[in-house]
């Protein structure tokens, strides 16, 4: 009975959750934000401290995982311009972002 | 005690401890794992980033419908809060006139509203050159339509031979006449007015207002006077311009003047009463495009025994 009330008649609530846990798709709209949002204010800094929230263990890493999927998918040019950007910005890129550096190829 | 009651007892303890283990272990130990979740459950300071991030994303992409998508599910307490702070803190550091323009359309689709917006708000997207403005032929001396002595000019009935009656069956005039005579009518005789000069070709400078700048800024000092805000527009000849909106804005808040309404201190004078430690943004006309940011009230120096006070600025904008 304790069972099936705590895991299914009341679970537990969570209502504080950090950025780390949404679902995917928020997740990948997160990081264009905060691309996004280093194009618009150049705040690097802040930028810095949204990917660790995102993905403490990985924060750079997160960024080319999503620029490179959208590559392969056919996505938004300027969207991975952006993000292409923000991992050089933090010190990182690929050759598969390298021309979107330059503009969209 | 009796073995029923005893039996009954120890059913209820047990249930008890189980139930306690079982809610200790599914709240505590092995709660339900949350991995999919969704910008509604962030903590308050993430949830509150969310709101700016899709705010300044629509800054960056203008792609409104992604934003309200993004918006969705989110109290409207949360998005007001941060839209409103956002706009705010936009407007006292100077942001571009494109990026409070977008910042200002999303909030008004969210119905969100702030004193800062009410400058951007309404107001056409480009500062193209008005063409109120533009199209005045100024009579200046090269616009004169110089009435050269030709023989064409001169409005004698006789007829010049350049005339072809043929050729000449003018809009309305005789336009039903099945007949050309060729004796042509002295009304033929081609006007001054019909030879196109050059000079009234339109000139391609822009409107005075988006020419004006700074040039000019000067602290005022006088004791026993509000600190406040002095605005002079000026035109090309260095006189002052009336009836120009003023536009001041600060985080919280936004005012509005018009020059000449105190002609006493000249037609293009405009003033606003000013606190310390608040950042003024000037913006000019129905664009309100901010011309001075951070714009703050200093003290005066001291000035012998005199007790410190603090200034006023005069600001002058010329094209």
């Amino acid at each position: 009975m304790g069972f099936a009330i705590g895991w299914w008649l009341w679970p537990a609530k969570y209502t504080n959750t950090p950025p780390s846990v949404l679902r995917q798709d928020y997740y990948d709209d997160y990081l264009l934000m905060t691309a996004a949002a280093y194009e618009v204010e150049g705040n690097l800094k802040q930028a810095q401290e949204r990917l660790i929230a995102l993905a403490p263990k990985k924060p750079v890493v997160s960024v080319i995982e999503l620029a490179e999927r959208l590559v392969k998918t056919g996505g938004d040019p300027e969207e991975i311009a952006r993000l292409a950007r923000l991992a050089q910005a933090m010190g990182t890129t690929t050759s598969t972002l390298a021309p979107y550096l330059e503009g969209p190829p | 005690m009796s073995g029923p009651v005893l039996r009954r007892a120890a059913l209820i303890v047990g249930l008890a401890i189980g139930l306690t283990l079982g809610l200790v272990y599914t709240w505590g130990i092995a709660p339900v794992e949350l991995t999919n979740t969704y910008p509604a459950l962030l903590r308050t300071d993430y949830r509150w980033d969310w709101v700016r991030l899709t705010a300044i994303s629509y800054v960056a992409d203008g792609d409104l419908e992604r934003a309200l998508s993004r918006l969705d599910g989110l109290e409207r307490e949360d998005v007001a809060h941060v839209l409103e702070g956002l706009i705010e803190e936009y407007a006292a550091i100077g942001r571009s006139t494109d990026a409070m323009r977008r910042l200002t359309t999303l909030a008004e689709a969210l119905d969100v509203y702030t004193p800062a917006m009410s400058v951007y708000l309404y107001t056409p997207a480009l500062p193209s050159p008005a063409p109120t403005r533009t199209p005045s032929p100024i009579p200046t001396a090269t616009a004169t339509p110089t009435p050269t002595p030709t023989a064409t000019a001169t409005p004698t009935h006789t007829p010049t031979p350049t005339l072809e009656p043929t050729s000449t069956p003018t809009s309305t005039l005789h336009a039903s006449s099945p007949l050309s005579t060729p004796t042509p009518e002295p009304t033929d005789t081609p006007r001054p007015t019909s030879t196109p000069t050059p000079t009234y070709t339109p000139t391609p400078t822009p409107p005075l207002l988006d020419r004006l700048h700074m040039t000019e800024k000067e602290l005022v000092c006088q004791p026993g006077q509000t600190p406040r805000i002095e605005v002079v527009v000026k035109d090309e000849r260095g006189e002052g311009l009336a009836g120009v909106e003023v536009w001041l804005t600060w985080p919280g808040g936004a005012d509005r003047a018009v020059t000449g309404l105190k002609p006493q201190q000249g037609a293009g004078y405009a003033d606003f009463n000013a606190e310390r430690n608040v950042s003024y943004a000037l913006g000019i006309g129905e664009l309100g495009i901010p011309l001075v940011t951070g714009v703050r009230l200093e003290p005066c120096p001291a000035v012998g025994n005199e007790r410190p006070f603090i200034g006023s600025w005069r600001i002058v904008l010329e094209p």
